[in-house]
């Protein structure tokens, strides 16, 4: 009973403290976050809803969630360039970083919006 | 203008015996038959055979075996249609003719028929071999039968056989059943196990054995029972048919009128079966019979007439294709309920029975699978007794079309929701980021970037 409730503090203790570090983020890496965590949840949504209506127009499935998932994906690797404390990437100027994702996200939707159906 | 007129007449008349008479695709019947023998005695002693085929309009040329003038071709022409070699003991055929020519004149779909007999030569063992069959190796060798023989006035050696175990085929044999059994004295022959196109007609009782009747016998005999064939046939890739048999006798006009009453049975026919039987089996030989053509190959859409150059998948198609039967004289349609289609790529997709219109007319429709490439419509039709039918044509399969695909279904509504928010949510939260404090208008340019991808989204699709 000792050891749960310790192991509970823990768990607060681990919350609060990512908490805490988490609230000194930049806000517009802050925004990302929340735009990838807003893309994997639309995905897994699509995911269920295939599973409960069949598989049918299966391009149209394939091409939201990669829409989703793509996006994601290139948002992570836009917020790890515009990150300040990232060293690897402080020549990048954000500007670049940026122009880089917007490019990448015009590639990756003419091919998702040609493959929507 | 008269003299073109008397000129052309006269041509015609000239040539219209050949025309007519050769054979061809139109008329499949055989026409001029070389007959090949020992001795112009066979000639006589076997005339009822012989007149039985002049009678359904053979032109049957007789030569001796070692004549040295005979040959199959002229000028790279072959003069007969058919060759019948009842000369079991030449040791070497005259003129031109050899295994290899006469080999040659079976591959350009000529018909032959092989009499072999006691005491048969090297050269017709040899011919026989190259069509499948290996005559007893023993020369003084006969099929003799204890329990299966002619009954005759004299006990005899059991050499003389009356069998009536047949093929089921009524297309090889003729329709009418042939009542009495056939007689038979001669050598046995087995059929080569790797050789699927040789069939046994008339084969020899499971007590029969292939031995010489005259030595006592101190060896299991080589050839016994139901393995030993009597009559075979071969109908060869190219539709050549060839009739083989180790007996001349079974031809002759004796065997034709003797009567036959088989051992073991009371029954006693006033006529032998051999008559029937070997002019039913020639008839079929020289394709008065079984000889199928295929003609108007076509394919269309289903509500549509003319053939297109392609298709596309999930098509609903028709195929049509022909099939006559030569009677002797005409093309009749034939009738039957087992051609198939294959519709083919690699392996075939789709594998339908053809309907028929019991006027030669056969017909199928079917939905083109969900694959595309390159097919074939194939039918492959191989029924025993017939000639084979092979027909295959190309045709192109192609996919949907961009513009063919279904668009808007309803089930498919989320996802266009999900895509075009993406796209959307890209373009609004990080306008947001232009307005950091720290960055202030130093992104603005790029937002451009993002209100195109929206608007090119939108003029491609929506």
């Amino acid at each position: 009973m000792a050891r749960t409730s310790s192991s509970k503090e823990n768990a607060q203790a681990l919350f609060h403290s990512l908490r805490s570090a988490y609230s000194a983020t930049p806000v517009n890496l802050k925004i990302i976050d929340l735009y990838v965590g807003f893309a994997v949840f639309t995905a897994l949504i699509q995911v269920v809803y295939m599973a409960s209506v069949g598989s049918f127009p299966f391009n149209s499935f394939l091409s939201g969630v990669l829409s989703c998932v793509g996006t994601a994906v290139l948002a992570v690797c836009l917020r790890i360039q515009v990150n300040k404390e990232n060293k690897e990437f402080k020549d990048l100027p954000p500007e670049r970083a940026f122009a880089d994702f917007v490019l990448c996200n015009l590639v990756l939707h003419l091919v998702i919006m040609n493959f929507l159906g | 203008m008269g003299k073109f007129w008397v000129i052309f007449v006269a041509s015609i008349s000239i040539l219209l015996p050949f025309l007519c008479n050769s054979f061809s695709p139109e008329t499949p019947t055989d026409r001029r038959v070389l007959v090949l023998l020992d001795d112009f005695a066979v000639k006589s002693s076997h005339s009822s055979y012989f007149n039985s085929l002049k009678l359904l309009g053979f032109d049957l040329d007789f030569k001796l075996a070692d004549d040295p003038k005979i040959a199959l071709q002229r000028y790279g022409q072959y003069l007969y249609d058919a060759l019948i070699l009842f000369c079991p003991s030449a040791e070497r055929f005259g003129g031109s003719v050899d295994v290899a020519a006469i080999i040659n004149f079976v591959d350009s779909g000529h018909d032959l028929i092989i009499a072999a007999d006691v005491n048969a030569s090297d050269l017709i063992r040899e011919v026989a071999t190259e069509c499948g069959v290996d005559f007893d190796e023993d020369p003084s060798a006969m099929v003799i039968d204890h329990t299966g023989y002619a009954v005759s006035e004299t006990e005899g050696d059991h050499t003389l056989i009356a069998s009536d175990d047949f093929i089921k085929s009524d297309v090889i044999i003729g329709s009418k059943k042939i009542e009495a059994p056939v007689l038979f004295q001669g050598i046995g022959h087995s059929l080569n196990p790797v050789n699927s196109l040789v069939l046994k007609v008339l084969s020899a009782s499971p007590s029969a054995y292939s031995a010489n009747p005259l030595s006592k016998l101190s060896t299991p005999p080589s050839l016994t029972g139901s393995a030993i064939s009597l009559v075979s046939v071969v109908q060869a890739r190219n539709n050549a048919r060839i009739l083989i048999t180790g007996s001349l006798s079974m031809f002759s006009n004796r065997f034709f009128r003797s009567g036959v009453q088989k051992s073991g049975s009371s029954t006693k026919y006033e006529k032998s079966g051999n008559e029937q039987f070997l002019t039913e089996l020639s008839k079929w030989i020289f394709h008065e019979r079984g000889h199928l053509k295929a003609v108007n190959v076509k394919h269309h859409k289903v509500g549509e007439t003319d053939e297109p150059a392609l298709y596309r998948i999930n098509d609903e198609l028709e195929y049509l294709v022909e099939i006559y039967e030569w009677s002797g004289t005409s093309w009749e349609p034939y009738v039957t309920d087992d051609v198939q289609v294959q519709f083919y790529m690699m392996s075939p997709y789709v594998l339908k029975t053809l309907s028929n219109d019991k006027k030669g007319l056969y017909s199928v429709s079917f939905r083109v699978p969900d694959v595309y490439g390159v097919f074939q419509f194939k039918v492959e039709y191989q029924k025993l007794g017939y000639t084979s039918l092979s027909l295959s044509k190309q045709i192109p399969v192609r996919p949907y079309r961009h513009n063919e695909y279904e668009r808007f279904i309803p089930t498919a509504y989320p996802y266009y929701g999900a895509a075009f928010s993406t796209v959307r949510l890209l373009h609004s939260p990080f306008k947001l980021l232009l307005y950091d404090p720290d960055s202030k208008n130093k992104w603005q340019d790029s937002s451009s970037f993002l209100l195109f991808i929206y608007i090119t989204s939108k003029v491609w699709h929506v």
